[in-house]
């Protein structure tokens, strides 16, 4: 079962078409959205949420997000990078508005959540740190105890402390319920290699990546040679390549494969990072 | 839902009660007590009406327009709540200036029985609704304005309708004139001053129904 389907979401703006767009978001997962600045990221995160109007089709829990959008958004937390409830009001005020949007807003863990997080009640949003901020927006986001979680660029600007603080937060989340799901968008792909199940790279509009995170890390591998080896790698074997001072460095998807094929002793484990950087910057 | 809205708006105005006071007691203070005390009422209750349309700017300032579509509420429900909050305040702002400058004109006549303020309740009561009325007209305006331009923007054009509403009122009045037509002034005053509360009453009705619709129309294919 998935929490969400979207088929082909298109959306044209001066200068960018994000361009028929699908995947899925199954029960029980972690999906994360990665790619550069402007590449269509919170654009399909606002389609998902109707926030703007959009081709294509999105289903969430099964159903049609523009017709059932009220009954839906009663079970989704979201937290946007840069828009809130309002900068001018406490955490006690959020709380007291946030009752009279969920059903079945739950006011002891909104509570319990403040005091982990050691957020004061009485103070104003806007006085609060990025990190408090981004803190206070996850605990308004999870306190209805939504079935699926949208997140936009939840970690950036953030510490490495406060960004594992937030990841573990994410983690325990879903294990609590394993029909829940987490859609987060990130151009911070080091937070996905640690929880994220799958990995959508979009680049320019168009999804160019889609898999498990742990097949992606397993069976992906860059391999290091030099011009003459180089020249001796089919292009159907990679992805990309980039041409250093010294040596190649080659982008392929099953190093087993071409490990046997070529006879290469040792090919590198790449991060999401690597080969994010390979299918952008890198050579065909 | 729209309860939650409310809330936020009313939440995010109570920063503005120092300022409001203040500026309430220095109008108060610089018009009540002269002969213009009527004054006081109309501008109270502008002053009031206003401060309800600020909760979009509190809401440009923090980016919340996005978020709240993310929240379970309908768009017709976020634009209703803005009207229900500028109706509000008008009423409030009418109420206030209607007391205040009561309350103050009596203590005044207190304090200086040498000097006494003819208070009429009656004229009060219509400059009060006149002030009512006067705001109304600007939410109106402005409401629609904000939709579609934003708080900032909104602002300027809202200046420009107003600019080419006055010159097509006074267009119209010119081709009255022109084409012969001669309107009776003292029966218009006279009905307006028999009907004139509730006429302007039902006025505020439409006008404000009127620009809840333009700005739904405005909302319903916004895009944050």
């Amino acid at each position: 079962m998935n929490n969400i389907e979207i088929k082909n979401i298109s959306k044209k703006y001066d200068g960018f078409l994000l361009d028929k767009i699908s995947f899925n978001v199954p029960e029980g997962s972690i999906v994360g959205l990665i790619g550069e600045n402007g590449a269509g990221k919170t654009t399909t995160i606002k389609a998902i949420l109707n926030i703007i109007n959009s081709n294509g089709t999105v289903k969430i829990f099964g159903k049609d997000v523009k017709q059932n959008e009220k009954e839906i958004k009663q079970e989704i937390g979201v937290v946007l990078d840069d828009s809130f409830l309002s900068a001018y009001l406490t955490p006690k005020h959020i709380n007291s508005v946030m009752k009279d949007f969920y059903k079945n807003w739950n006011e002891d863990k909104y509570n319990k959540l403040l005091k982990q997080f050691d957020l004061p009640g009485n103070k104003l949003v806007k006085d609060f740190s990025s990190g408090m901020k981004m803190k206070l927006k996850i605990a308004t986001a999870i306190s209805h105890n939504p079935k699926l979680l949208i997140l936009d660029e939840p970690t950036s600007g953030l510490d490495p402390v406060v960004r594992n603080e937030i990841l573990d937060i994410f983690r325990k989340y879903i294990e609590e319920d394993e029909t829940r799901s987490i859609l987060l968008s990130t151009h911070i792909t080091t937070d996905l290699e640690h929880i994220s199940d799958y990995i959508i790279f979009i680049d320019n509009g168009k999804i160019i990546l889609n898999g498990q995170t742990n097949e992606l890390l397993e069976n992906y591998g860059i391999i290091k040679c030099n011009k003459e080896d180089f020249s001796k790698i089919l292009k159907e074997d990679y992805i990309s390549y980039k041409k250093g001072k010294y040596q190649y460095e080659i982008l392929t998807t099953n190093k087993e494969k071409i490990k046997k094929k070529y006879n290469i002793l040792s090919i590198d484990k790449p991060s999401i990072e690597d080969i994010m950087l390979f299918y952008i910057k890198g050579e065909r | 839902m729209i309860k939650g809205l409310l809330k936020k708006d009313i939440y995010n105005l109570s920063s503005y009660k120092t300022s409001l006071i203040i500026i309430v007691l220095f109008c108060g203070i610089a018009i009540i007590g002269t002969d213009a005390i009527y004054w006081g009422s109309i501008i109270i209750g502008i002053i009031v009406g206003m401060i309800s349309l600020s909760t979009f700017s509190y809401d440009e300032i923090s980016k919340s327009n996005k978020y709240i579509l993310t929240l379970p509420v309908t768009r017709k429900e976020i634009v209703l709540e803005k009207y229900i909050l500028a109706i509000g305040a008008t009423i409030l702002g009418g109420l206030l200036g209607f007391i205040l400058t009561l309350l103050v004109g009596n203590v005044m006549n207190y304090l200086r029985p040498d000097n006494l303020i003819d208070i009429n309740i009656e004229t009060l009561l219509t400059t009060s609704i006149g002030g009512m009325f006067g705001i109304s007209l600007i939410q109106s305006i402005q409401i629609p304005s904000i939709f579609k331009w934003g708080a900032e923007k909104g602002r300027i054009q809202m200046f420009i309708i107003i600019f080419f509403l006055i010159i097509i009122g006074i267009g119209i009045g010119f081709l009255i004139q022109q084409a012969g037509l001669s309107i009776d002034i003292e029966k218009l005053e006279q009905t307006l001053k028999q009907f004139n509360l509730v006429i302007l009453i039902i006025l505020m009705a439409i006008m404000y129904f009127i620009s809840y619709l333009i700005s739904y129309k405005i909302y319903k294919n916004k895009e944050e």
